[in-house]
């Protein structure tokens, strides 16, 4: 049956044509967004990208685990094999049986694929999702039958058919890229993966850890357009990582906007992309729309302004910027990136930021502090703690910077403690007390990068002016910035948050801890900017262990944990949705039978007390270990 | 920032106070012999920086001269060197929790009693009596002014080393410097006398001497009345005038500000204004003086809670909000201001049973914290027990029943409490029906919330018998009972056959006020002039009788005088020394005979209402039916609960049928509402 063996050839080459073509066709479309740095030599990155940083993602869910690694093992090993077989024109019986095996193995994988697709959980998408099982399976099937049939038992109809089953996966596999299709996602991934906009990410393990590449990038402030209008704004690599997303849903899963019924959902926010780099209306997405939008109300194209023909305004200030669903998302997609850019132009060149946004940062501007307050009074509450005030010229070892927070009666009480514990430690530490403004860290995150390097510029000017060993802060969102942030403005500074460096203090024996007397369940809530921006979960529940709290976990904790509905400014912008964030996150502490739920963070101190009713306590972990320091009646 | 003002940082002088909240002078009567601040007293003060004030000033009236006696109301004596070695102690007590301490000096002139210690002639300007006091006084003269000024620097001088934060000079409630300002007290005609500028003589030189003395670096204040509300003395305009004169002479730092004068009774109850007058009656007054001076402004009198002080502040009538008798009834207040725990904080009802203890010679003890001044001995904060956990059940939601519910359950055990009434209270809630009495209840709403925030598992409306106790298996029972109108001591009021009613009758609304009514009050507390002025106010035509030398006898100095000012206001005839020796029916109507003490001679009434209060006679049915089945037989070993220590009997084993049973307030005899509390305070806080 040579005439048969020479048609696969022929497909094969066709394939292959449509493919470059339908790759050519997408990328020129990637191809209209901003510059980026560009090297083909990136390339080389993927297969380690693919199967340590994908996979580390994937095997959370090992059950589509298992199935990608059959379907897309099975399907690039028999598309290999006959690109060697077939598009070579070796004709080799070995190397179809290799066929056979990889064949019957996609096929296997395929099986799984349907099985998941019988009960879809609402996360995922529908629609041309829905028939991959069959066109895989046909696929799959073709080469099989191909490669294990003697070509003298196939009868013209039979050979047909095959052909035409091969011709469906094919079409499938190759004209996904071209037309956007599922299997876009295949091109679109290995791309992404290669020249991914934060090739940090996939730095070595330990490294990873140390720096988690979250710190958004500063904006230069005399660029043309300031952040993204339309889609062309994006970069190219942010346009090409929107294609590879597969529309599992694991962000949306995630999301405690989405939760919340606030009109958020990162995996329809990222189609909402695709949809304004290929032009068209939101009425096919298969998925689950935003929280109270009806779909077909949007759509958009590349020269389009994004907002609000595209995306509605309050999903873009739903986003609490908690970054969970970038952390669950297997392709790696950056949401919050593109969110903030999104926010960028809207509030610097729309002035469109809603709510209590505009206020607040006129109160930065004017007063560098966030409430419009006097910054003296930011440390009223250390003056009869006996504590120094940081003067130039003069040396100290931990410099504690409090943050917004500071003006709040509750999180004094936590600053209280901190101090109370520092002195027992007898750590050589001062304030900065009337000197310190505002990182601007919230402005940030609402898309105000001008009024957050200013505040930049002019703390790191100050604390240029001071002598000190390290920084010291109880807020992660100043930890994050100070740390993370600021060394892109050039504000190079050792910053620990409360919790490691107590953590620190404990373990070397300097702070001497006895053991709480709270007899009641204990859970631990893990601010977002501490835990999944800087990948600190186990300092504080260390601390805690160390006073003899045994923690009972929530079901999301750790880098996993939920949002408290305080980050990205979201308070401020206060979009309604069906309940609050907070609420969400005490139900889940609830759901621990936790009378107390030790946090680590002002924002989520205030978020989670925020809550009405009957809830457990809401104490920071340094007021559970100042009330267990030892000698301590 | 829920307080910016009232817990924002103050810069007085050279110190540093961490919020605007002060306790400001007042009498203690702590002081150990000699006027000399001992552990009582230095703990007292300790608490109230432990709760977090910025500053205190202690030692109300602490006189600077040997002539101006201490006894009377135990205050520190800063009249010889002896002073600087206590003061330092209290001054470092303070200083270790983050509070500042100044100390209030005066010369107290004729506003005293001669009689007592040294036995010395009183000095004043011009020789006038002081009334309130009885203070007979001689003509002051130059060298004893001049003598007087010289105390003043030494013992300003005296706290200084003792390391103080500074002194407040008295020029208030008509001590020896006002009794030269106002016109009332000063007919001089020398350099002292006449003219405003001369009257003020005196009192500039002593800040001068003062000044001097310290250096510009130590806080110096002045306290001074806002107007004396006579009509012969100093009115508002003058002291402003005064004010303006006192601080341009650069030599204070501060002036705290009051209303009224208080050489009268009348006007003493305005000085500690108890819970009748409006909140913050007089803060008028100090914003009228600030308006006058460029120094900062402190004022108090019935400053009660956060918001009220946070209002006086941001709307600049003041700058530092005097909060005294608040923080005596809970020394804690600005810590639980600061951390978000209002709703703990045990809020002064202005019931001044701390102010009038006082003008009886008596220590100040506060109606509501039987921990205040006692510090050494009860606890504010109620530690959990290291003991076992028991099950305690307390009988009696009155003000007794509710403290050892309380502490019981702070000290970790299982705590149920019955009550009669739906509501918890007991007597307190009948002693606020009365006019003006009605913050009473603001004792119970503290001890309503605590019970409920703790947990304490409370069965309202439930009448405890002896099996429903015992079906609890407690191991401690505390009957808290109370008492009943203790109406059959004469059979001749004819109580039994409806011919008298209670006053608790009336206040609860179980009998309606008549139209002519004798109240016949045997007891002289608040409880007869109460239901008098209850009946009054509601169209009665009122007599009130008593045995005692005066209505209102047990009545204290500040508190008789409101109601005196309403039963006149409403034509209520006051009959004092008369005995009611029976009530009979005639014609339809009552008639009640009254016996004069002192001639025997009988007098009669017709009226429509006898109204009686007697008292209380213990309610005891459940003592009795429990005594012999508890293993102490309800005894409470008296040698240890005195001494403060553990009750013996609570080291046996309990529970299982074993247990112990104590009483405590009215349900053994009667007392009042703070000796309730302290029973059950003492009792319970060793549970």
């Amino acid at each position: 049956m040579h005439s048969l063996d020479h048609l696969v050839t022929l497909f094969f080459w066709l394939a292959v044509a449509a493919l470059a073509f339908g790759t050519m066709r997408r990328a020129r479309l990637w191809r209209a967004g901003a510059a980026a740095p560009f090297n083909w030599a990136q390339l080389l990155t993927v297969p380690r990208r693919y199967l340590v940083d994908v996979h580390h993602v994937v095997a959370r869910d090992p059950y589509i685990a298992r199935t990608h690694m059959l379907v897309a093992g099975g399907a690039v090993a028999a598309m290999a094999l006959v690109a060697l077989n077939y598009g070579l024109m070796l004709y080799r019986p070995l190397l179809n049986g290799a066929l056979v095996l990889a064949a019957a193995v996609m096929l296997g994988g395929s099986y799984l694929v349907w099985q998941r697709r019988r009960a879809p959980l609402p996360r995922l998408s529908a629609g041309p999702w829905n028939r991959l099982p069959y066109t895989l399976a046909a696929f799959a099937f073709g080469l099989l039958a191909l490669a294990l049939l003697p070509s003298a038992l196939l009868s013209g109809f039979f050979a047909a058919l095959i052909m035409l089953a091969l011709l469906a996966g094919t079409a499938e596999l190759v004209l996904g890229i071209g037309t956007g299709g599922p299997m876009k996602h295949a091109v679109a991934g290995v791309l992404h993966l290669a020249f991914h906009p934060r090739a940090e990410r996939f730095a070595p393990r330990a490294e990873r850890f140390a720096m988690r590449s979250t710190a958004l990038r500063p904006l230069d402030l005399a660029a043309p357009v300031l952040g993204v209008e339309k889609p062309t704004d994006f970069r190219w690599n942010q346009l090409l990582g929107f294609d590879a997303c597969v529309q599992c849903g694991k962000c949306e899963a995630a999301c405690p906007a989405f939760a919340a019924g606030q009109p958020l959902n990162p995996k329809k926010f990222i189609q909402d992309m695709v949809l304004g780099l290929s032009g068209g209306s939101d009425a096919a997405f298969a998925g689950s729309p935003y929280p109270g939008i009806t779909l077909g109300g949007h759509s958009g194209g590349p020269e389009e302004p994004i907002l609000p023909a595209l995306l509605a305004p309050e999903t873009l200030w739903s986003c609490t910027t908690c970054r969970a669903c970038v952390e669950e998302c297997p392709m790696q997609i950056e949401h919050v990136d593109a969110i903030i850019d999104l926010r960028r132009f809207q509030t610097l060149a729309r002035g469109a930021l809603p709510g209590k946004g505009p206020e607040m940062l006129g109160n930065l501007r004017e007063t560098a502090t966030q409430g419009g307050y006097d910054n003296a009074a930011r440390y009223h509450w250390a003056v009869d703690l006996n504590v120094r005030q940081i003067r130039p010229g003069e040396s100290v070892d931990v410099l504690l910077v409090a943050g917004e927070g500071a003006f709040d009666m509750r999180y004094q009480r936590s600053l209280r403690a901190l101090v109370k514990l520092l002195q027992a430690a007898s750590v050589d530490f001062a304030i900065l007390g009337a000197l310190e403004v505002d990182t601007g860290d919230t402005a940030r995150r609402l898309g105000d990068e001008a009024t957050f390097q200013a505040q930049a510029v002019r703390l790191i000017a100050t604390l240029s002016t001071l002598t000190f060993g390290r920084i010291l802060t109880a807020d992660p969102h100043v930890f994050h910035s100070l740390k993370n942030e600021y060394p892109a403005l050039g504000g190079h500074f050792t910053v620990l948050h409360h919790t490691v460096f107590l953590a620190g203090l404990a373990s070397s024996g300097q702070l001497k801890l006895g053991a709480t007397s709270e007899t009641r369940t204990i859970t631990y809530h893990d601010p977002c900017y501490l835990g999944r921006y800087n990948g600190e979960t186990e300092a504080p529940r260390a601390l805690l262990r160390q006073i003899g709290v045994r923690l009972t976990e929530m079901e999301r904790s750790g880098l996993r944990g939920r949002c408290c509905g305080g980050g990205g400014g979201a308070p401020l912008t206060d979009i309604p949705g069906t309940q609050r964030i907070p609420d969400i996150r005490i139900a889940d502490a609830r759901a621990t039978g936790a009378g107390l739920v030790a946090v680590a963070c002002p924002g989520c101190t205030a978020m989670l007390e925020g809550v009405v009713g009957p809830r457990p306590e809401v104490i920071d972990v340094a007021e559970l270990l100042a009330a267990a320091l030892e000698g301590q009646a | 920032m829920r307080y910016p003002n009232l817990l924002s940082p103050f810069v007085l002088n050279k110190l540093t106070l961490r919020n605007r909240i002060v306790s400001t002078a007042h009498a203690e009567v702590y002081a150990e012999p000699g006027g000399l601040p001992g552990d009582r007293y230095i703990r007292y003060y300790e608490e109230k920086a432990k709760g977090g004030l910025g500053l205190a000033i202690c030692g109300g009236s602490s006189p600077v001269s040997i002539d101006s006696p201490q006894g009377w109301w135990k205050s520190v004596n800063l009249s010889n060197d002896q002073i600087i070695e206590p003061l330092a102690r209290l001054a470092g007590a303070m200083h270790q929790h983050g509070a500042k301490i100044m100390i209030q000096a005066t010369h107290m002139g004729r506003r005293s009693a001669f009689h007592g210690e040294h036995w010395p002639h009183l000095m004043t300007p011009s020789g006038v009596r002081e009334p309130v006091h009885r203070g007979n006084a001689k003509i002051i003269e130059v060298e004893e002014i001049n003598r007087i000024i010289k105390d003043f620097a030494a013992a300003a001088r005296r706290v200084k080393a003792a390391g103080m934060d500074g002194i407040e000079i008295s020029a208030a409630h008509q001590h020896l410097i006002d009794q030269f300002w106002s016109p009332r007290t000063n007919f001089r005609t020398d350099d002292f006398g006449g003219s405003l500028q001369n009257r003020m003589r005196f009192g500039r030189e002593v800040l001068s001497a003062v000044r001097a003395e310290v250096g510009a670096d130590f806080a110096v204040g002045l306290r001074m009345c806002g107007d004396e509300f006579h009509p012969d003395g100093l009115d508002h305009e003058t002291l402003k005038e005064i004010a303006h004169e006192m601080v341009s002479s650069g030599l204070i730092d501060f002036l705290s500000v009051v209303g009224s004068g208080a050489d009268t009774h009348n006007t003493l109850a305005n000085c500690m204004p108890p819970m009748a007058l409006p909140p913050e009656p007089f803060v008028h007054l100090a914003a009228g003086i600030k308006a006058v001076v460029n120094i900062p402004v402190m004022h108090a009198q019935s400053i009660r809670d956060a918001g009220q002080a946070e209002r006086l502040l941001e709307s600049g009538m003041i700058d530092l909000v005097g909060m005294t008798r608040a923080q005596i009834a809970d020394p804690h207040m600005a810590m639980k201001i600061r951390d978000g725990r209002e709703d703990e904080i045990k809020q002064c009802v202005g019931a001044n049973y701390c102010i009038d203890r006082q003008y009886n010679g008596l220590d100040v003890l506060c109606v509501q914290n039987a921990a205040t001044s006692r510090e050494a001995t009860m606890p504010h904060v109620i530690a959990k027990s290291g003991g076992p956990k028991r099950k305690v059940v307390v009988v009696g939601g009155g003000p007794g029943g509710l403290e050892a519910a309380r502490v019981a359950r702070l000290r970790g055990h299982d705590v149920v409490l019955f009550e009669r009434e739906s509501t918890v209270g007991g007597q307190v809630n009948l002693a606020a029906k009365a006019p003006q009495r009605e913050q009473m209840a603001g004792i119970i709403r503290w001890f309503d919330m605590e019970t409920t925030r703790l947990g304490v598992e409370r069965r309202l409306g439930v009448e405890a018998t002896d099996a429903m106790i015992l079906a609890e298996n407690p191991d401690i029972v505390v009957l808290a009972t109370g008492g009943a109108s203790h109406m059959g001591q004469v059979a001749g009021w004819g109580a039994a056959s409806g011919l008298s009613v209670s006053a608790w009758d009336i206040l609860s609304g179980r009998a309606a006020p008549a139209q002519n009514v004798l109240v016949y009050d045997s007891m002289s507390t608040h409880a007869g002039a109460g239901v008098a002025d209850f009946l009054a106010t509601r169209g009665s035509r009122v007599e009130i009788a008593t045995p005692d030398v005066k209505i209102a006898d047990d009545v204290g100095g500040t508190t008789f005088p409101i109601f005196y000012r309403r039963l006149y206001a409403l034509d209520v005839v006051m009959t004092p020394n008369v005995w009611l020796d029976e009530v009979y029916r005639e014609d339809g109507r009552l008639v009640a005979v009254l016996r004069n003490e002192y001639t025997e001679v009988q007098e009669e009434r017709v009226v429509d209402q006898v109204v009686i209060e007697n008292g209380i006679l213990p309610n005891d049915q459940l003592y009795w039916a429990l005594k012999e089945k508890s293993l102490n037989h309800g005894q409470t070993d008296m040698e240890t609960l005195f001494a403060a220590a553990p009750q013996p009997s609570l080291s046996q084993p309990l529970g299982g049928g074993r247990f112990l049973l104590f009483r405590v307030g009215d349900c053994i005899s009667q007392h009042n509402i703070h000796g309730a509390i302290y029973d059950a305070l003492r009792l319970c806080k060793d549970f």
